[in-house]
């Protein structure tokens, strides 16, 4: 019951956090309405594509299709990265335009390819993680453990929820300018946190040298390897022992960020 | 971007399988209940070796280590292999991150 309640909601947490943050930013910036269907959309959608990979990730026992997966679940992860980092800079541009000219003229081209993103981030996001969530309900199902399942499983899914309302929330309470500034830096770091997993697995699995490894070992402040050191690991892309192809990787991705931010600066 | 971006990832993967095609040292790990079996793992430092991770049940296992940079789902009764790069001389963390509580163990290498 309570490691339920706690995979369920790390699980679930991170999908809830960018659906939160992303439904702040167009309560204050979108009056239309429309992004927030998007977004609803995306979520629906990820949800699917959950069952679907889960399933996917259940029939697969040879290596070859395993293989397939990993490269599967290595794009989703660069995928995602890449276009939570665009939509960022695409919020930054649009709140920048819509403070100045109150969203009367935003192009409309503009806007429905924004929530396009909006939409896809979400799908994503609720997709990832959605299927280790599929299959691990669906191991506890077959222990026949039924109370603990609907019980730890549903706080686990509230809790989340609960966590990343409390962020909507008090994001939201912000001046408009704080809280578009706070949302991005949080987006950022967790698209940050997808690529480093991403650079990690592709080095996992034989695709990158990982150069020298470990560059350095910080175990002894953060342990990577404990359960909330973990947690910290998984939302920062903190690693205690990184690679240096990791490394790079990491300050290659913040260099491009900077270097984009500073394009769209108001 | 995108697809140059999926073409590298499927490049690097045709790669890899045409690697993986050949014989390794088999090591085997039991995942059961939430335990890790063995918990310490003896293997050959700067030897490429493949790992068969059975996970027994009841429930869903992860194996995970970011050390080790691998991370592996699995259902309850299914057996997959993950093969391992050559480490240098130390001792590697790995968990079972569907049970974090219990599911600890390490691999030697040595």
């Amino acid at each position: 019951m309570g490691n339920a309640f706690f995979v369920v909601w790390r699980e679930s947490l991170e999908a809830f956090l960018i659906a939160g943050i992303l439904y702040a930013w167009l309560q204050g910036n979108d009056s239309s309405g429309r992004g927030k269907h998007a977004l609803y959309a995306g979520l629906a959608a990820g949800a699917g594509l959950a069952l679907l990979l889960g399933w996917a990730l259940l029939s697969v026992q040879d290596e070859l299709t395993g293989n397939a997966l990993e490269a599967f679940q290595i794009g989703t992860l660069l995928v995602a990265a890449g276009l939570i980092t665009q939509m960022v800079l695409w919020m930054r541009k649009n709140g920048r335009q819509m403070k100045a000219r109150l969203h009367a003229d935003l192009s409309a081209a503009a806007e429905k390819s924004g929530f396009v993103g909006v939409a896809v981030v979400a799908a994503l996001a609720v997709a990832r993680e959605g299927a280790e969530t599929v299959i691990f309900l669906y191991g506890m199902s077959q222990e026949g453990d039924y109370s603990a399942l609907i019980g730890g499983a549903l706080a686990g899914f509230a809790a989340a929820g609960a966590t990343a309302w409390l962020a909507a929330k008090s994001l939201a309470r912000l001046n408009i300018a704080l809280l578009l500034r706070l949302s991005s830096i949080l987006l950022l770091v967790l698209a940050s946190a997808l690529f480093v997993a991403a650079i990690d697995r592709l080095i996992g699995a034989g695709w990158l040298p990982p150069m020298l490894d470990p560059v350095w070992d910080t175990s002894l402040l953060i342990d990577d390897t404990t359960k909330a050191g973990k947690l910290v690991a998984d939302f920062s892309g903190y690693r205690a022992r990184p690679a240096l192809t990791t490394l790079l990787a990491w300050a290659a991705y913040w260099l491009l960020v900077v270097i984009g931010y500073r394009r769209t600066r108001p | 971007m995108k697809h140059a971006l999926h073409s590298v990832v499927f490049g690097l993967f045709l790669a890899s399988t045409a690697a993986i095609a050949d014989d390794l040292p088999t090591y085997k790990l039991l995942m059961k209940d939430g335990r890790i079996v063995p918990e310490m793992l003896e293997v050959p430092a700067n030897t490429r070796f493949r790992l068969e991770v059975k996970n027994e049940g009841p429930g869903a296992a992860e194996f995970e280590s970011l050390e080790l940079k691998k991370e592996l789902v699995l259902a309850p009764g299914v057996t997959r292999s993950l093969v391992f790069f050559p480490m240098k001389p130390g001792t590697y963390k790995f968990f079972d991150d569907f049970h974090p509580e219990t599911g600890q163990g390490r691999i030697v290498a040595k």
